[in-house]
């Protein structure tokens, strides 16, 4: 059995069919890719996967629990993180504080701990904090950890995302264009990010990524999609000598006659 | 201790000196009664404002509050409970009736929360007029007991019947209130619910459930509105559920504009905002037909000049005299409070 299962998972939006009958498995330990042309329907599956979509068909077993209709919050519990495509940050509060948020499963939350601060609820907000600027310090955010996440730019903002995703200590963590936008140095800062995140905790990994060359340098297996199914499936060196898959990207002789 | 919360110790004792000291200073009956209302304004005004913590505005605030006065009165009234417990069990049957009602409303956000809302208010209050064995229908309740005889700790026996005791009564029942509100604010779950406010959908990727907390906060801030009424109830001694009283539409109306126009980024704006717009309020009572048009061009006036309320006056002033150089250090932080 799996890591992470999906059976047949389909989706419609009204008439429209966004994913059909996809079937993927991913092993723990692994970084997966997801490319197609845009509107294959990648962002659709990873939605999915995190249950900010519910299927319309078909079901997703995540550790040996079937996900396939719980909320995301409940999915984060799990181990199920998400880096959004875009910036979706809290852009009032300060980096540290981002982070904060993200470590909402291991703190206290009942009402009587909010009302009294006893010595043991400040014991805890300190080592949360130390963790959050341990989680900072990973991404290598610690200098702006007072700045307004708003104010960041573009690439420090992925980063965020990327640590608030850590926070909630994720056994599986899905990330939908990971390095867009980003300078070839920033590209390369993430990449090994990404590797040192398997290698020292064993964090799976899902992503979706346009650059291609990134793709094909990180992953270990690649999904393509196209029309919302499934063409092709294998090692990165397969991939970019499958001509199904160039016909996806390119277009046939035809087409550019 | 920095200079900073030193200057907020202090500007809050002179708040709660002033609000000891108005009735005593102000010496009669017609003042402390406007003060009761004021103080009762206040813990309105903020618990309307701690809803718009998770990012939302509730236009049925003033529903609630009907809910805790028709509980209170009624149980004083018919049960003969006294006055404590009645005015508690007035503030949690307004929370509770939240509770049920905020799992179906906040599944929907924006306009659509706050037609939900108006609606449930108008709801409550027709109920209160066409349920007339309970509530006495139309003409609404009379003959509501004021709290006589409390026993108090270290004062003893104390008859809170009198206008300058109740007024006391009031302002110690909101002091509490406006204390555990700003307590929860600062606290994980305030944080919480401002998480959820700058994004709903990352909050729930980290594991909040969204709904649940916002229904949290809703709850909360209508037992304190069912309290508010609940006190109101026992000091005006009598309710009415008609349309001009102060159940109606603009009771909620003007307390939306008491937190806009006093500041609703942070917690002293609704104070303030209560407060200034009350005393309005009260100096225009003689032009009543125009008291709408008054407050309206007030509030059009400090939100064009001072977007972010009366409380940011000060700071704004601050920021005329003071160099350029920090004015533009501070530019970013008020931009994104703003935001909120």
């Amino acid at each position: 059995m799996g890591f992470l299962e999906i059976r047949r998972l389909t989706k419609f939006f009204g008439g429209l069919t966004a994913v059909m009958e996809l079937d993927m498995d991913v092993g723990q330990g692994r970084i997966v890719g997801l490319i197609g042309p845009n509107g294959a329907g990648k962002s659709t599956v990873l939605n999915m996967i995190g249950g900010t979509l519910m299927p319309s068909k078909g079901e997703v077993i995540f550790d040996g629990v079937e996900v396939t209709k719980l909320p995301s919050h409940r999915r984060a519990h799990l181990g199920i993180a998400r880096v959004f495509q875009e910036n979706l940050l809290f852009n009032g509060f300060t980096v540290l504080e981002n982070v904060l948020v993200g470590f909402h499963l291991k703190s206290k939350k009942g009402l009587s701990s909010s009302l009294i601060k006893t010595r043991s609820t400040r014991a805890e907000e300190e080592t949360l904090r130390e963790k959050a600027l341990e989680t900072l310090a990973f991404v290598g955010l610690t200098e702006y950890s007072h700045e307004l996440a708003i104010n960041l730019p573009h690439g420090r903002q992925r980063l965020l995302s990327l640590a608030i995703a850590l926070a909630t200590q994720p056994k599986l963590i899905l990330l939908d264009e990971p390095v867009t936008g980003m300078n070839a140095e920033e590209v390369e800062n993430m990449l090994s990010m990404i590797r040192a995140l398997r290698d020292e905790k064993g964090v799976t990994c899902i992503i979706i990524e346009h650059n291609l060359k990134a793709v094909m340098g990180l992953c270990e297996r690649i999904t393509v999609l196209n029309f919302g199914t499934k063409i092709a499936e294998g090692t990165p060196g397969e991939i970019v000598e499958n001509p199904v898959v160039i016909e996806a990207y390119l277009g046939t002789e035809e087409d550019v006659t | 201790m920095s200079r900073k919360t030193i200057n907020k110790i202090w500007g809050w004792a002179a708040i709660a000196l002033a609000a000891i000291a108005a009735p005593l200073v102000l010496g009669s009956i017609y003042w402390t009664s406007v003060l009761t209302t004021i103080v009762i304004n206040v813990l309105l005004a903020v618990s309307l404002r701690t809803i718009f913590l998770i990012g939302e505005f509730s236009l049925g605030h003033v529903g609630f509050m009907c809910l805790g006065a028709y509980a209170s009165s009624l149980l004083s009234m018919k049960a003969g409970a006294p006055f404590g417990l009645s005015l508690f069990a007035g503030a949690l049957m307004a929370g509770l009736v939240a509770l049920g009602l905020g799992y179906p409303f906040m599944r929907v956000k924006g306009i659509y929360f706050v037609i939900l809302t108006v609606m449930a208010s108008e709801s409550f209050r027709n109920l209160a007029m066409n349920w007339e064995d309970l509530t006495g229908g139309f003409g609404g309740l009379v003959g509501i007991p004021a709290p006589g005889m409390l026993n108090i700790p270290f004062l003893g026996e104390v008859d809170f019947g009198g206008f300058n005791e109740y007024y006391y009564l009031t302002l110690t029942v909101v002091a509490f209130s406006l204390f555990l509100i700003h307590r929860l604010e600062r606290s994980r779950l305030g944080f919480t619910w401002l998480a959820i406010r700058e994004t709903d959908k990352q909050a729930a990727a980290v594991g909040i459930n969204v709904l649940r907390y916002k229904v949290i906060n809703f709850s909360i801030a209508c037992f304190f509105a069912g309290l508010g009424g609940a006190l109101l109830a026992h000091s005006e001694q009598t309710i009415s559920p008609q349309a001009g009283s102060a159940f109606g539409v603009m009771t909620t109306m003007y307390l939306l504009i008491y937190m806009v126009v006093g500041g609703k980024s942070r917690f002293t704006g609704p104070v303030c905002g209560a407060v200034v717009l009350s005393l309005v309020m009260e100096f225009t009572r003689p032009m009543q037909e125009y008291q709408p048009m008054i407050v309206g061009a007030i509030a059009i006036a400090v939100v064009l000049f001072f977007p972010e309320g009366l409380v940011s006056i000060p700071e704004k002033i601050g920021t005329w005299f003071s160099t350029a150089s920090e004015t533009t250090a501070e530019a970013p932080v008020k931009g994104s409070a703003h935001k909120g």
